[in-house]
């Protein structure tokens, strides 16, 4: 074995050479003293690997990749109810979402207080996720026509979900979730396109569990 | 299988992807530092290291997540999205140190002798000069010493990672350890000329 072979195949430096490897860094001391060198640079990094082992990501990760999960698998059990119900729900859901907008074309279209923008669904909190949503909070308490659900127009709140308290941490975590799913929150959806899915963001309490969600891209009509 | 033997990557997966939540928890528990540092250590940053790892484990948790664990471990499935979104993070910072001198054919200093920033490296002033020093390699050189010196992956894995036949993660690792051992020694001997290494911030 050559200088050039050696290095091709030579093991890694936290490994100890052997076989002809190990002949030729005998054979060879300009091989030697650099693997040598390469050995205690491989040591030095492993003490600098050890000074950051317990580096890790802060526990709100956690947090909201747990309520991410749930959000989502949660969907999915409320969503796989025999199939004979599918329809039956869809209907439902349809004469509710005509009863309420009867109810609003009926008793008028009122100006909100202030104008809301809707997120900009940002992948993760940020300060202007928390504002927007103490504002919401704030807005339901004053206007309960426009919003029951203390979440703003966009948002649906979760079945038994608890409200946001006001100045409490939330997050906003976008998952995507079978169309399916929204027939729990008692949107129509079609048969057709329930198996297709759709992007979604879900507001976290600060116990991680979700409070409510919004359809961020519903590819037009959920129908 | 042992009675106490923890499940594996792959185990874990199916389990979560049925809908497992302990499942989910403990394979985020098991991989989540390596990400969170990988990420930290090639970006600079603790924000971006942070979204990298939510992203990471938000794109498992994708119906079309990709992962088939016949073209490689769950762990290097993982390094690759986190290195992915890095990149992306750097392009879009473009804190990183300019590629001009990440060419395969760029010229490498010869593996010399510096006995003197050896010795040193077991010293706590030491570790951390040699920490600056990765952070301050040329991405690709830096990628490859985090993943295989740092995250102690082996080459064929780090290829995985990489994107790249395991002899080009080989050549990569021979020119990153010459050109710390190059940078350390222009520590300990500022009067030499500087390389084109620039260091990056940590903002931690």
């Amino acid at each position: 074995m050559n200088c050039h072979e050696f290095w091709n195949t030579a093991p890694q430096p936290g490994a100890e050479a052997g076989g002809d490897h190990a002949c030729h860094l005998a054979e060879c001391p300009a091989c030697a003293a650099k693997w040598e060198h390469h050995r205690a640079l491989t040591a030095g990094l492993r003490l600098v690997a050890e000074e950051w082992r317990s580096t890790e990501a802060p526990a709100r990760v956690e947090a909201g990749l747990t309520a991410a999960f749930r959000a989502q698998h949660g969907f999915e059990r409320r969503s796989a109810r025999p199939s004979w119900w599918m329809p039956v729900l869809a209907w439902a859901s349809a004469a509710a979402a005509m009863v309420v907008i009867s109810m609003f074309l009926v008793r008028g279209w009122q100006p909100a207080a202030a104008t809301r923008e809707p997120l900009a669904a940002p992948p993760r909190t940020g300060p202007a996720t928390l504002e927007f949503a103490s504002q919401q909070q704030d807005g339901a308490a004053d206007d309960s026509e426009e919003d029951s659900s203390g979440f703003g127009r966009d948002f649906v709140r979760l079945p038994n979900a608890a409200r946001i308290e006001p100045n409490e941490d939330v997050n906003l975590v976008r998952v995507e979730v079978p169309r399916s799913t929204l027939i729990a929150l008692g949107l129509a959806v079609s048969e057709d396109r329930a198996s297709e899915s759709v992007l979604a963001d879900v507001v976290l309490g600060s116990d991680g569990m979700a409070r409510a969600v919004r359809v961020v891209d519903d590819g037009g009509s959920l129908e | 299988m042992p009675p106490f033997a923890s499940p594996n990557d792959d185990d874990l997966f199916v389990r979560l992807r049925e809908g497992d939540e302990q499942a989910f928890v403990a394979l985020y528990r098991r991989r989540q530092g390596s990400i969170y540092r990988f990420a930290m250590h090639m970006s600079g940053s603790a924000t971006a290291a942070e979204d990298i790892t939510q992203e990471v484990f938000l794109a498992l948790l994708r119906g079309d997540c990709g992962y088939d664990p016949k073209r490689g471990t769950l762990a290097g499935y993982l390094f690759g999205i986190a290195r992915k979104l890095v990149l992306r993070n750097l392009e879009r910072s473009r804190a990183d140190v300019s590629l001009e001198a990440d060419g395969e054919d760029v010229a490498i200093p010869e593996l010399a002798v510096h006995d003197n920033a050896l010795a040193d490296l077991t010293r706590r002033e030491g570790i951390e000069t040699l920490r600056r020093a990765v952070s301050a390699l040329p991405r690709r050189y830096r990628e490859v010493v985090i993943l295989c010196d740092l995250e102690e992956l082996d080459y064929a894995d780090a290829a995985a990672v990489v994107g790249c036949p395991i002899g080009t993660v080989r050549s990569r690792m021979h020119r990153a350890r010459a050109l710390l051992l190059e940078k350390l020694h222009q520590d300990r001997n500022p009067k030499l000329a500087v390389g084109p290494l620039k260091p990056m911030r940590y903002a931690i």
